[in-house]
């Protein structure tokens, strides 16, 4: 028996381009993003607001999609990990993460990615302890975070000799 | 030196070739398999720790809109276990009782996963509870009764000891004892499990995907439970975000949803939730020990005795009992890195009303290594000895290999002392000891954990399983381009990345020229996959034997094509050329289209076309990789909290395949220790709740609990081929330890000794008070 849930039209801006979407209400924007328009990029590691693998960003600033509605989306610009590659290649961030080892099964890395752009952006001149404040709410269970400490240190440093 | 000989790929810091798809989202975990149609499962799960089943009621959630099926025991009457191995089975959905919280009851199929949920709170499960067995010890004396009426609660039982035994401990001039206590954890892989099955609309073969660490036997698994013949059966491991042991079973659900696929000829998929993963993947660590020491004036250890108890849970975990692999290996390597005489062990592992016990990483190793190096921190503070002194006492001396010890593990050469001496040089040992004086005037708790272990890797059988081999498959295409194919199941490692450059020497083809393929049943050829520390030392082997085959054939070529002689010729970046004439050349791409399109020309009693298996079973049983940690911490006897603040590595894993990866295992592995010991436990409350079921309630280290760490390489060659030994565990064995001696070396002016892990901030408060 197929289901009669009901549906709202909204309109999602993500990662430049904005869909017309009949999403259900109670869908999580994680799971509208995964789901619905296939930008499995974004992980889901908890749904509990805890391991920042979710991590997107709603207008530049990151925010954990498994905790907000894709309802509560519409009229904001969401990124994700999609939309911070290049169409070519990496981005200097991506490319420090490879030649810093800084990711091993990679399924923090997109939520991991997002935060530390975001740092970058806002701060180009973190130190180590700021950036590690910065990742203290991104878990990782591979890597003991040294190496992503590392690749992002180097992306800031690479960004200032830019 | 012969070419291959001369290796370049091999020890390199390749950069990894996994890396793109997983930094630009590309990659396809379990969760992102998505097939038109595909309907979601929910479990219903036990609230209960133990009770009969009086009643169920499944209308209202079986009519509930969106429900396509709701499954009970009934329609999945399988077993996990014969009953051959141990007196019970696990029902993959319970029947007729509930054993633990959490285990699952019902399967709800619904056109996805909210709508699931929503039938899930439909379901009215009757049940009339019983007294949980939730006390280990209590549970060994059958109390307060059978966890299974059929069978006595201690499902393994085993004594050893040295001849000599008792003399040698009752003569001895001191004996201490101690208890240690290691609480549940569990390995919270970032990716939790998850399962997709369907049936293959063009060959009518079931396709599985699974989060797993070993590919082939989950397809074992899936067509002996469920009685689809072999080749009939396809499973697909995508790319998986984390195992760390945990993946390496096949689990209740695995075998639910590929029933289902089967029953209901949809696609079907189930993805655990974090919550039903704290409460439904195999935990571990569940352990007490018992045990005595007897020693010499001089620290030098005499004789160790132990009971080892471990609570396996309700089941034995399924097909690895996590409860006897951390005790029975435990036992056989309780001695670690020392050269001690005497050793008496007792094994008891019971059934309780908890989750099964499994495995999680180092297994056996985090507890026995926490045992071993505090026996002897407690030796040193008892005899007023530096610790690092008694530990060089008590070492085994290089002349000593090959060394078998007190439980007859035998024992490759290693660097024991070496790696001692260069960690206490790392931290500067005796520079911390004056600042450790200077700063407890001011009121200040600094500590130092000294952590010697060793790491027995890439043996007969583990939590992987007990195929003791591996296979690598190489297939050069016509273009002379690699495809390569292993047993193997990562989850992070970087096989894709390590075993392409064992290979691109070898064969003298570019890296860039290789694809290495896993986890797919249909390319893949058959091998244990990965746990135990064996992908490196075994699959690595596989990759060397097969590739030296490869190298063979193409210089049969060579010599053929060129007109010269095997002797003469070298292969590297795509060439073959004879050896000091680089212009009597041919490319591996021509050998290729020679091999398999101008077959006139193949060298005489060659086969058509490149491509080949070769498997690799090692001589020896073991190889133990070995090394020392030593942790710096801080403690706040005011809060009870602890810091690490400096930490150092030196590790010996043999010849090293890739030096970065080797770090990054170890980085995970120390962070894995640091959680161990300082944060992560599971928490049974009085009536058998499990009541951390949330990230939470169960602390995972941050960024900001783990310290940069200082990492040395020492390479002794194993035996085996390349001279690899495995590595993926060491640190995760060695780390708890460090940390909790540098615990109690911080609290020694009170008299502190850690016994029990983790150690809470309260425990901390209790101690220095
Ligand atoms: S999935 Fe959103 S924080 Fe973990
Ligand atoms: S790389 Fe596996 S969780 Fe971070």
């Amino acid at each position: 028996m197929p289901t009669e849930e009901a549906r709202t039209a909204i309109e999602l801006n993500v990662n430049g381009i904005t869909h017309r979407l009949d999403v259900s209400p109670r869908w999580s924007l994680a799971d509208v993003l995964r789901h619905q328009l296939g930008l499995t990029g974004t992980h889901v590691g908890c749904e509990q607001g805890v391991c920042g693998a979710c991590t997107v960003w709603l207008d530049g600033l990151p925010v954990r999609s498994c905790l907000m509605f894709g309802v509560q989306a519409q009229g904001h610009q969401v990124t994700t990990v999609e939309g911070i590659t290049p169409s070519t290649g990496l981005s200097p961030l991506q490319t420090a993460f490879q030649e810093h080892h800084a990711l091993q099964c990679g399924f923090c890395t997109p939520g991991m990615l997002l935060t530390a752009q975001a740092l970058l952006d806002r701060n180009p001149k973190a130190e180590e302890g700021e950036i590690r404040a910065a990742l203290s709410g991104n878990l990782c269970r591979c890597t003991g975070y040294q190496f992503i400490v590392d690749a992002v240190l180097a992306a800031r440093d690479a960004g200032r000799d830019a | 030196m012969d070419q291959a000989m001369r290796p370049q790929m091999m020890g390199a810091r390749v950069s990894r070739v996994e890396d793109p798809r997983l930094l630009s989202g590309q990659a396809r975990y379990l969760d992102d398999v998505d097939v038109p149609g595909m309907l979601e499962v929910a479990f219903v799960r036990s609230p209960h720790a133990a009770a009969e089943i009086v009643a169920m009621r499944l209308d209202k959630a079986r009519q509930h809109p969106g429900v396509f099926a709701v499954m009970t025991y009934d329609d999945c009457p399988v077993m996990l276990w014969d009953r051959a191995e141990y007196d019970i089975g696990q029902p993959c959905l319970a029947h007729g009782e509930v054993t633990y919280v959490g285990q699952a009851v019902v399967a709800i199929i619904a056109e996805n996963r909210y709508v699931a949920e929503d039938a899930a709170e439909l379901v009215e499960i009757e049940y009339r509870p019983r007294t949980p067995v939730l006390d280990m010890r209590e549970a060994i004396l059958e109390r307060p009764r059978r966890v299974h009426a059929e069978t006595s609660n201690v499902f393994f039982h085993e004594e050893y000891a040295t001849e000599g035994f008792s003399e040698a401990f009752d003569r001895a001039p001191h004996r201490l004892s101690a208890t240690f206590r290691t609480n549940r954890q569990t390995a919270v892989s970032l990716e939790a499990r998850g399962t997709a099955a369907m049936i293959d609309a063009a060959s009518g073969r079931l396709t599985v995907y699974a989060s797993t660490q070993s590919p082939h036997r989950m397809r074992e698994d899936i067509s002996n439970l469920l009685d689809i013949p072999e080749q009939l059966v396809r499973v697909i491991v995508p790319e998986v975000g984390g195992g760390f042991g945990m993946k390496a079973n096949c689990y209740p659900e695995d075998i639910v949803v590929a029933k289902a696929a089967l029953a209901y000829r949809k696609p079907v998929k189930w993805v655990s939730d974090r919550t039903e993963s704290l409460l439904s993947d195999v935990h571990g660590r569940d352990d007490i020990h018992d045990v005595e020491v007897a020693f010499a004036d001089d620290g030098k250890i005499i004789a160790i005795r132990d009971h080892l108890m471990a609570d396996g849970g309700a089941y034995p975990a399924y097909p690895f009992s996590g409860a006897v692999g951390e005790t029975s290996l435990a036992a056989r390597v309780l001695t670690g890195p020392y050269d001690i005489a005497h050793l008496a062990t007792v094994i008891d592992c019971t059934y309780s009303n908890k989750v099964p016990l499994g495995a999680y990483r180092g297994v056996w190793g985090p507890i026995a290594s926490f045992i071993q190096e505090g026996l002897v921190e407690r030796v040193a503070r008892y005899l007023s000895l530096d610790p690092a002194q008694v530990r060089r006492r008590n070492m085994i001396r290089p002349d000593q290999f090959p060394y078998r010890n007190a439980a007859g593990m035998p024992y490759d050469e290693g660097s024991y002392l070496a790696s001692l001496e260069d960690a206490l040089k790392l931290i500067d040992y005796d520079g911390f000891r004056r600042r450790q004086q200077e700063l407890r005037t001011q009121g200040r708790y600094l500590g130092l954990g000294i952590s010697a272990f060793v790491e027995p890797t890439a043996m007969a059988s583990s939590e992987a399983g007990s195929v003791g081999y591996e296979s690598c498959t190489i297939r050069i295409e016509p273009s002379g381009r690699v495809t390569a194919a292993l047993g193997l199941g990562p989850t992070g490692q970087g096989h894709e990345t390590t075993m392409a450059q064992i290979l691109a020497d070898q064969l003298g083809v570019r890296f860039e020229d290789i694809v290495v393929l896993h986890g797919d049943t249909d390319s893949a050829p058959y091998g244990g996959g990965t746990g135990g520390s064996r992908s490196g030392p075994i699959g690595g082997g596989a990759a060397l034997v097969a590739g030296r085959q490869m190298r063979q054939r193409l210089i049969k070529y060579a010599a053929h094509l060129l007109e010269a002689g095997e002797d003469d010729i070298e292969l590297g970046h795509g060439e073959a050329w004879v050896a000091g004439v680089p212009d009597r050349s041919i490319s591996i791409r021509t050998i290729a289209q020679t091999a398999y399109t101008d077959v006139k020309k193949i060298p005489p009693g060659l086969p058509i076309g490149l491509e080949l298996t070769e498997r690799y079973l090692p001589k020896r049983p073991v190889s133990f990789s070995n090394g020392t940690h030593i942790a710096e911490v801080e403690v706040d006897i005011q809060t009870g909290i602890v810091r690490v603040t400096r930490y150092v590595v030196v590790n010996d894993c043999g010849r090293l395949i890739n030096p970065t990866i080797v770090e990054g295992q170890i980085h995970g592995g120390v962070a894995q220790g640091i959680g161990a010991t300082l944060f992560e436990a599971l928490h049974y409350d009085r009536d058998g709740q499990l009541t951390t079921t949330s990230l939470m309630d169960y602390l995972l280290p941050e960024s900001t609990d783990v310290p940069r760490m200082v990492i040395k390489h020492i390479e002794t060659p194993s035996s085996g081929e390349g001279g690899i030994k495995g590595m993926g565990e060491g640190s995760l064995i060695a780390s708890p330890a460090a940390v909790a001696n540098a615990i109690s070396d911080a609290l020694a002016p009170f008299g502190a000794m850690v016994d029990t892990l983790p150690v809470t901030p309260a425990m901390i408060r209790a101690m220095v008070s």
